[in-house]
């Protein structure tokens, strides 16, 4: 990694999703110097695991062609995989920064043929799937990854199987004995494109996701609809295949609670409201979905989405925080328990499936961040001079969707523009 | 191109090529057929060492064109960059032997496949050069900000800071916008508890004093024209006093207007003097400036309510179909001017989803509780006078009944309308959902296809993309803030700063000739051979992004630092006038036809399939990493946008005997996912024509099909092809065929 | 109090809501409630609820006084605090329940059969007397809450079970009469007035 050239005119990226991406490339394809960091083997982070987008119903993964094809074109971006920032120091227009890549134990020479995928034997749940199917321990992250280059879990190394995956490799594209490895930079400004994770649903116990097959989350859920997903595009419920034709979607599900996140998540109403088409998409007339919801915020120009959902008489909406699932032993239906506030009516409604609507929240602790920043009482970066040239992109600076997200990450390439700008004294 | 071609052809044996198809017959192939200059095989290719070995013949053999016969032209990108040459793919990987399957009888069909692959990269490598860039390009560090509120001058400042000069114009006697008539804003930091201060004062002595930045008050754009880099824009003030100057890009930031509320009877505005609008209260507060609000008549308020969602959300003709966004934390806001002011003053909140989403929203909703405004979910039906006070009439959802409240002063929260300019789709009136506002054009464009930016939706000058909010229909002019789509002030900055990137951006490419997104850094643009023109002006019509309009003489005046390089001009052109250095009429059309056509009584009919680049030809990858079959009779060419698609290619490949062509482009229409907008569309609409060429040449209609195709479109797009294939066995081979 | 009795509240207006605030215990939170419904879905006793709490702080801000005050609804939490563990805003739900049933108690508003409450005024009652809780006096008044003869056949069928508790020395029959109550009986009164008098000042100075 000796020939990665930085000074303080270059702009460090870190985080490889959408976000971060677009700030990356924003600021190259205005002719400067990038850094694109990225934890895990891949670009393309969560949006890379979602089945479609609201509210055009497209596919992520064409936004994400485009992106990869302009860091393939774009010689001013500097992709690094498997790399963590471990330490920063310095100020505005002069950041020392200590970079950590972790060993993928495959070389450049990879052609992503998939033969040391097909020698390994040991499986891990697939990451890509939130564990809800299997991966290789020699693999590809996902049929888009980029780089695209296999990777070999770490945990295989030193057994039989990392043997095996180097054997199997006809163009030398293994070593076993990578290292991990440090880098120190020099960089102008920072960009923490850092992302979200779903909240935990273990955490909210009366949902009962630990306990039963049937409840998953909205993320999970997004997997079942890929066609190289866990259930190969079809919309079964885990407990035992059975197709999912009557599905509920509970809202805030770990959002708007002081016991969980106090904050709301944004996504999620829209997220709910979308997959409720997949429902259709899957069964047409049998397909059943409800959305137990407190406020459906379907905001701005694309409330008219919610209203062709609402339109739907297969889509029903119930005002109600749900209080407790329980399950129906005989038939494994989740049963749903609460009050419709509407007009005060309780119910116990049995589903095929249960979708949570989870949370977001942000992806690093705001006490795990290696130089100081500013954080609201959410966790969300704040814009502060006291953050000097380290500005948030996307969901490290609010719960948002992927198109404000966006929005997001071009202002924060600006801003970054505007302090290595300076410091090349181009500014007046 | 005057200089010599010296074609390399390499030829890759690496994943499982070597063992599934003779290399050796592909290099006579490139040698014999395609005419390769230097053609080689190589175990690994794209090893250090094979990449050595085309860099060599670059720099010593003079290889100018370079055939890499190995993966999809989206694998090992890195490895094959080679600077100053053109390169192309043959598709022997993804395209060929992962498709195929590995058996005796299919090895003929899957080497036929290779070999016609090698043909065509070769060919192509012929009739393609080196896009040398736009020599005419222009350095205009300059911006305008068309508009003077928080968005204008957000982007104003923004940009001064990365160093750019910019002028702002404002139709109006001073700066500051819709956010100048309120007394305070939202809170856009923790803890998110109390309405601060609006910040238009510091942000209009920011560039008053920042000297980068000049204003132009009470003037309006009467011309814009040119192109990103060179817009030349007259700016008339209110006097009639006209200068011009030269900009590199623009943000049209034009802000909204409040939903006229006089066309809402029942909620009585008009008739009573004590409803407003959330504006006019702000402004009643603006002007009160913490003394205690009175009604109109001078009483002290003692109750307000706000009704929320008020003519918009709904699908009542002449009603906003959409939500504003900003209304609801607006409401929590003014109710917050009473309850700070006087915690006994009654306000209360009545919606049907309280909206105030994100980390910030949430906490000023619970302050606004935490102070005593209450909330109320229902659904308001008529504002009446009554006895000296209001009574508002409502249903009460929780509640379930119908109901009414006693208040001196309501408030309405009637939403959003762009200030978009002129329709220049001019969208139907009568249909519903779909309105304009009928002012003056703001830009006033000279481009051929209008003078203001094309508004998607419900007069919002927004783009249609997630991944891309930022895309326009007019290279280098962005609109942000409430013009693009409805929002509050905090979203309105951080959408203006992004603007002020893009427009930046605009301007560095520009200055290099390089296209904007989604061809971003393409130095290739439209050549044009006027000699052939017959001024038909198709390509003036369908071009998507307005980039070529028509001189006096009718024929066409490209932009080239307005194209994005679709080529649409060029499927559309019927005398095949229009081209680029690297894609061409003849970049395609020879490819085709180098392709083996057997004899009829072979049984190999021939497929043609044109796929977009962007989704259909990944989709096809990717169903090859996933060992999807698909006929071994297809070709595949991937287009830029199947608008680029010219039908004498379609004819071509009927002449020459092909059996069936297949199209595949991106979704059309209303939810359209064509990254060239129209591209998809248009050469739908084109194809429908294509009937009258088979019926000419006496072949069935199920010879050509348009598909539309998703990425995800994994096992459909294979399919397509798959279907073409049963057709031509089921109505039997071209005649065609020699 | 007769005033507040009569207090005439307008629809939506506050006034019953900071009549809650000032006078019922935990009051201040009734404004905090965003109507999501957890709390009347969480307590197992939401059947018999006729306005689950919810729905009761909606009724509050819609001014329905009377409605609210005499109902039977919050003489129906039996403090298991499941509304308070999974409220989503933080409202002490339980204590505003019984907030809102002492208050209507005072202003006697509540329902005089509610029978939650007529346990809980003899309780009370029972209470004060000694600053202990005689438990056989509570138990016999219970017996015969409902009248004679009802009292004798409750009496009748616990029977055994009063047995068993003298011989396991639970229960001294000898209770029934005086029975032992706290060290400084007079410091209880004090005390107990004292918090009267600070309840009546609080409304009285809430209804000037």
């Amino acid at each position: 990694m000796a020939d990665i050239i930085a000074t303080n005119e270059t702009i460090l990226v870190v985080g490889g999703g959408i976000s971060g991406m677009t700030a990356a490339l924003e600021a190259a394809e205005c002719g400067k110097q990038v850094i694109l960091i990225e934890k895990g083997p891949s670009v393309g982070g969560r949006v890379s695991q979602l089945y479609k987008y609201f509210p055009k119903l497209c596919h992520p993964t064409c936004g994400q062609e485009i992106n990869q094809r302009r860091i393939k074109a774009n010689k001013n971006v500097r992709l690094l995989t498997m790399t963590e920032v471990a330490e920063v120091s310095g100020e505005a227009g002069n950041y020392s920064v200590t970079l950590k890549t972790a060993p993928r134990y495959v070389t450049e020479n990879c052609t992503a043929c998939g033969d040391c995928g097909e020698a390994v034997e040991a499986e891990f749940d697939s990451e890509h799937n939130y564990g809800l199917g299997k991966r290789k321990g020699a693999y590809l992250p996902h049929q888009m990854a980029y780089p695209q280059r296999y990777v070999l879990d770490p945990s295989i190394i030193g057994t039989p199987d990392a043997t095996k995956a180097k054997e199997a490799c006809k163009y030398d594209a293994i070593d076993l004995d990578m290292q991990e490895e440090t880098t120190s930079i020099t960089v102008g400004a920072i960009i923490w494109a850092t992302g979200w994770r779903p909240y935990d649903a273990n955490k909210i116990q009366p949902y009962g996701y630990d306990r039963f097959a049937n409840v998953i989350t909205s993320v999970e859920f997004e997997r079942l609809m890929d066609p190289h997903g866990p259930t190969g595009g079809k919309l079964l419920r885990p407990s035992d295949g059975k197709e999912a034709k009557d599905i509920a979607f509970i809202q805030c599900a770990g959002s708007r609670d002081r016991n969980y996140l106090k904050h709301c998540s944004r996504i999620c109403c829209m997220a709910s409201l979308k997959q409720t088409t997949y429902v259709r998409e899957k069964y047409a007339d049998d397909g059943k979905a409800t959305i137990y919801y407190i406020d459906i915020r379907a905001i701005d120009r694309i409330d008219d989405f919610y209203q062709n959902v609402k339109a739907d008489e297969n889509v029903s909406f119930i005002k109600s925080k749900v209080a407790k699932i329980e399950e129906d032993k005989a038939s494994g239906n989740p049963v749903l328990h609460g009050v419709n506030t509407e007009g005060y009516e309780r119910y116990a409604n049995p589903h095929d499936l249960v979708v949570l609507a989870v949370g977001m929240e942000p992806s690093v602790a705001s006490e795990d961040f290696p130089i100081k920043v500013t954080v609201n009482d959410n966790g969300f970066i704040e814009q502060d001079e006291a953050n000097g040239a380290i500005f948030a992109a996307g969901c490290a600076s609010d719960a948002l969707d992927v198109n404000r997200a966006v929005q997001s990450a071009t202002a924060s390439a600006l801003r970054a523009i505007q302090v290595v700008n300076k410091v090349a004294g181009m500014e007046g | 191109m005057a200089e010599d071609i010296k074609i390399g052809a390499y030829i890759c044996q690496g994943c499982g090529i070597g063992e599934r198809v003779d290399t050796a017959q592909l290099a006579q192939v490139a040698q014999r057929d395609a005419k390769a200059n230097i053609v080689k095989e190589h175990p690994f290719l794209c090893n250090a060492e094979g990449v050595k070995m085309i860099q060599d013949d670059i720099d010593n053999e003079g290889v100018n064109r370079v055939a890499i016969c190995a993966c999809s032209r989206r694998a090992k990108t890195d490895a094959f960059s080679f600077d100053n040459v053109a390169i192309t793919r043959a598709n022997l990987r993804e395209g060929v032997i992962w498709i195929r399957p590995d058996t005796d009888e299919a090895r003929e069909t899957t080497q036929e496949m290779a070999e016609d692959y090698v043909r065509m990269a070769v060919t192509e490598t012929k009739y393609m050069s080196l896009p040398t860039g736009d020599e005419e390009t222009k350095y205009t560090p300059n911006l305008l900000v068309v508009g003077g509120g928080v968005s204008g001058m957000t982007a104003a400042i923004e940009a001064a800071k990365a160093g750019y000069s910019v002028a702002i114009i404002e139709k109006t006697g001073a700066l500051g916008g819709a956010a100048a008539n309120s007394w305070k804003r939202i809170p856009q930091r923790g803890p998110y508890a109390d309405p601060e201060d609006t910040g238009v004062d510091a942000l209009i002595s920011e560039i008053e004093a920042n000297d980068k930045i000049t204003v132009h008050l009470n003037s309006t754009i009467t011309k814009t024209s040119g192109a990103p880099g060179r817009f030349s824009v007259d700016i008339t003030t209110e006097s009639g006093s006209t200068v011009t100057e030269n900009f590199g890009a623009i943000v049209q930031a034009s802000g909204y207007k409040e939903y006229d509320a006089s066309q809402l009877p029942e909620f009585g505005y008009g008739k009573s003097a004590n409803v407003v609008t959330q504006a006019e209260l702000d402004a009643m507060a603006k002007e009160a400036n913490g003394a205690p609000l009175k009604t109109k008549d001078g009483k002290d308020v003692t109750s307000v309510a706000f009704i929320q969602c008020v003519g918009q959300r709904s699908d009542k003709e002449g009603h906003l179909p959409y939500c504003s966004g900003h209304c609801c934390s607006t409401s929590i806001k003014q109710a917050m001017y009473f309850k700070d002011a006087n915690p006994d003053i009654d306000t209360n909140v009545i919606y049907t989803d309280l909206r105030t989403p994100g980390a910030g929203g949430e906490d000023f909703y619970r302050s606004g509780q935490r102070k005593g405004i209450t909330f109320t979910k229902g659904e308001v039906s008529e504002v009446v006078e009554s006895g000296g006070s209001l009574e508002v009439k409502f249903r009460d959802l929780i509640l379930a009944e119908d109901t009414s409240e006693k208040v001196d002063l309501v408030v309405l929260a009637t939403g959003q309308v762009a200030n978009a300019g002129v329709n220049i789709e001019e969208v139907d009136q009568d249909e519903p959902g779909q309105f304009t506002v009928n002012v003056d054009s703001i830009l006033n464009m000279d481009y051929r296809q209008g003078k203001d930016l094309p508004q998607l939706k419900y007069g919002f000058s927004d783009s249609h993309f997630i991944c891309f909010p930022y895309e326009t229909r007019r290279t280098g002019i962005y609109a942000t803030g409430p013009v693009r789509r409805p929002m509050d002030m905090q979203q309105a900055i951080e959408d203006a700063t992004g603007a002020a990137m893009k427009a930046i951006q605009a301007i560095e490419n520009a200055a290099k000739g390089r296209a904007a997104h989604p061809r971003s850094g393409d130095l290739s643009f439209p050549h044009f051979r006027r000699e052939g023109c017959t001024q038909c002006k198709r390509c003036t019509v369908e071009c998507p992004f307005g980039a070529i309009d028509e001189d006096e003489q009718r024929f066409p005046v490209f932009n080239e630092e307005r194209c994005r390089r679709c080529g649409t001009c060029m499927g559309a052109c019927p005398v095949r006038v229009i081209s680029f250095e690297n894609y061409s009429v003849d970049s395609v059309g020879q490819q085709l036809k180098i392709v083996d056509i057997p004899d009829e009584f072979d049984e190999k009919p021939r497929i043609l399939a044109l796929a977009c680049e962007n989704d259909a030809y990944p989709a096809l990858d990717m169903a090859a990493m996933n060992k999807v079959e698909y006929s071994a009779f297809v070709r595949v060419i991937p287009v830029r946008c199947l608008g680029s698609v010219n039908l004498i290619w379609i004819t071509d490949a009927l002449n020459s005997g092909y059996d069936g062509v297949v199209l595949m482009g991106c979704q059309k229409g209303e939810n359209y996912q064509c990254h060239f907008v129209k591209g998809s569309e248009i050469a739908h609409i084109r194809m429908s024509k294509v009937d009258d060429t088979l019926q000419s040449l006496s072949l069935e209609p199920e010879r050509v099909s348009v598909h539309e195709v998703a990425i995800t479109d994994i096992e459909r797009a294979p399919g397509i092809i798959n279907e073409m294939a049963e057709t031509i066995e089921k109505i039997g081979m071209s005649p065609f065929k020699f | 109090m007769s005033n507040m009795n009569q207090a005439m509240v307008e629809k939506y207006r506050n006034d019953f809501l900071k009549e809650v605030k000032a006078n019922v215990e935990e009051g201040d939170w009734v404004q905090m409630c965003m109507q999501c419904g957890v709390c009347s879905g969480s307590c197992p006793f939401g059947p018999y609820w006729d306005h689950p709490p919810q729905e009761l702080f909606m009724m509050i801000r819609a001014g329905k006084r009377e409605e609210v005050l005499s109902s039977n609804s919050m003489w129906m939490c039996t403090s298991c605090y499941n509304c308070i563990a999974r409220c989503p805003r933080e409202l002490p739900i339980t204590h505003i329940m019984h907030g809102l049933a002492h208050y209507a108690d005072r202003l006697g508003l509540a329902p005089k059969e509610q029978p939650t409450r007529k346990f809980a005024n003899r309780f009370w009652d029972n209470l004060v007397k000694k600053g202990r809780v005689n438990e056989l006096k509570l138990g016999v008044s219970l017996y015969f809450m409902n009248g004679f003869i009802e009292g004798i056949k409750t009496a009748m069928a616990a029977a055994p079970l009063g047995m068993g508790m003298m011989k396991a020395k639970r229960l001294s029959p000898m209770e029934y009469f005086g029975g032992h109550g706290v060290k400084d009986s007079k410091g209880l009164d004090a005390i107990l007035k004292k918090a009267r008098q600070i309840e009546d000042e609080k409304i009285a100075k809430y209804n000037s």
